[in-house]
């Protein structure tokens, strides 16, 4: 009888297949880390940018909640001024009175915006200083032409990258805080985005903050001359169309637009077909 | 021929010899005409036989031929057909390799062409952005050809529209940066 125990198991073939399997796939997994670890990350964002958007959202909210209910008032009062039918009728002492009534309020308006301002342009600036620093050097000094174009593009295959690209400009039809809570989310969040997310959204944020901040810089210029002529105006008790512009424009800056663009839907994706990648391509 | 004419060139032997090879010339040159076919792979056998016997000159012709050729016909498979008959052009002389990347990636691929330069964006694309804009919107509607109509990848054209738009903002923002002295 041979009691000979074999020393050792003899390979089963589906065994050693699966072995070789988890060897490979494991090792492919260490390759790709490491792939992605020497992969250079464009900083577009550091922490200071992050911290801003965040103060700059803050401030927004603050100014929105302090306007709100003036704006509210003002728009209680002008419905009271046509309901009365005022418009044309500045003679008459009653719609004299409701008119000082919404100049006054105005002037609150004014008042207020030229408070919180001033911190508005303060985080506003920053945000926008260190995005430009951050794209100048990053995207306009290190990079190419074409490695600007392949960072966008990204690595092939790469679905779940392009799913998770930000929507762009969506400016219009969002409160100012919003926007900038939105900003902050984004980029918060920016870790698990490529590259080309984070250069598309760095450069939309970068140019939203520059068109603010013009924007700001123009409106407080405004209010010192917009305040002395309602001071003016007053004593006579007038509602000139220059203020139902302003408070116009206030409330599509601060609350959105009130009948946004819809959106139209994209074309429909293609077949997903394995590509064909020739030898000439780059 | 007039015979005074005849006589005063006689007399000048320098003359006669030029218009006479000049003649010659026009005589042996090949109609190079374009491919009659609407089936993609006679027309690259038929453009591939024009090419060797003295039609190289017409190759972008040839080339726009054989695209809308193709475009009776699309499929990916198309892809790989234009490939190959440029890897045989480079193999043949006639093409260097540089342009037959170019011949090929500016109508197949998603990246723009128009888009490669060997120095950084803010000296080199910036001051350039109008015109690199412009070329990129004459490539994409090359690629719309290539892509979309030629290789039925819509996909692969959504992106390269996609990459036109975001192309546009980043340059806009990069070189907005560039130029700011802050």
């Amino acid at each position: 009888m041979n009691n000979k125990r074999p020393l050792a198991i003899a390979p089963d073939p589906a065994r050693r297949k699966a072995t070789l399997g988890l060897l490979l796939a494991g090792m492919l997994l260490i390759v790709a880390q490491t792939v992605l670890a020497n992969t250079p990350t464009i900083r577009l964002f550091p922490t200071t940018v992050v911290e801003d958007l965040k103060q700059t959202g803050n401030v927004a909210r603050d100014m929105e909640t302090g306007l709100q209910e003036v704006i509210g008032r003002l728009d209680q009062q002008q419905q009271l001024y046509v309901e009365s039918k005022c418009d044309g009728a500045a003679n008459d002492p009653g719609c004299q009175r409701l008119a000082r009534q919404i100049g006054a309020t105005y002037l609150e308006m004014l008042t207020i915006m030229e408070e919180r301002l001033p911190d508005m342009e303060h985080t506003v600036n920053n945000t926008r200083i260190s995005l430009e620093r951050g794209l100048r050097n990053e995207l306009g000094k290190k990079m190419t032409p074409w490695q600007l174009q392949e960072t966008l593009v990204g690595k092939p295959n790469t679905s779940a990258a392009s799913q998770s690209s930000p929507t762009l400009r969506g400016r219009s039809g969002m409160r100012l805080s919003e926007r900038f809570k939105t900003y902050y989310q984004l980029v918060a969040t920016s870790g698990s985005r490529g590259d080309q997310s984070l250069a598309v959204l760095a450069s939309d944020i970068y140019l939203d903050m520059e068109e603010t901040s013009v924007l700001i810089e123009r409106t407080r210029q405004e209010i010192a001359r917009a305040t002395l002529m309602e001071q003016l105006n007053q004593s006579f008790g007038i509602i000139t169309p220059e203020m139902m512009e302003v408070v116009g424009g206030v409330k599509t800056i601060l609350f959105g637009d009130e009948d946004p663009h819809a959106l139209v839907a994209g074309p429909p994706p293609g077949s997903v077909e394995q590509a064909y990648r020739s030898p000439l391509e780059q | 021929m007039n015979p005074q004419i005849l006589t005063s060139l006689l007399k000048f032997p320098g003359i006669l010899a030029g218009i006479l090879m000049l003649a010659a010339c026009a005589s042996t040159e090949p109609g190079c005409p374009s491919p009659q076919t609407r089936n993609l792979d006679s027309a690259i056998s038929f453009v591939k036989t024009s090419l060797g016997t003295g039609c190289e000159a017409h190759f972008d012709r040839y080339y726009d031929d054989l695209l809308t050729i193709a475009e009776g016909d699309p499929k990916p498979e198309n892809k790989r057909i234009f490939s190959e008959f440029l890897v045989w052009s480079g193999d043949q002389g006639l093409l260097s390799t540089r342009q037959a990347q170019e011949y090929y990636n500016r109508f197949f691929n998603v990246k723009f062409m128009a888009m490669k330069g060997d120095y950084n964006n803010c000296s080199h694309t910036c001051p350039n952005k109008q015109r690199v804009l412009l070329d990129m919107e004459r490539e994409l509607s090359d690629k719309e050809r290539g892509l979309l109509k030629v290789s039925q990848d819509p996909e692969g054209y959504y992106r390269a529209d996609r990459l036109y738009q975001e192309v546009e903002l980043v340059l806009e923002a990069t070189c907005t940066a560039c130029t700011a002295s802050r």
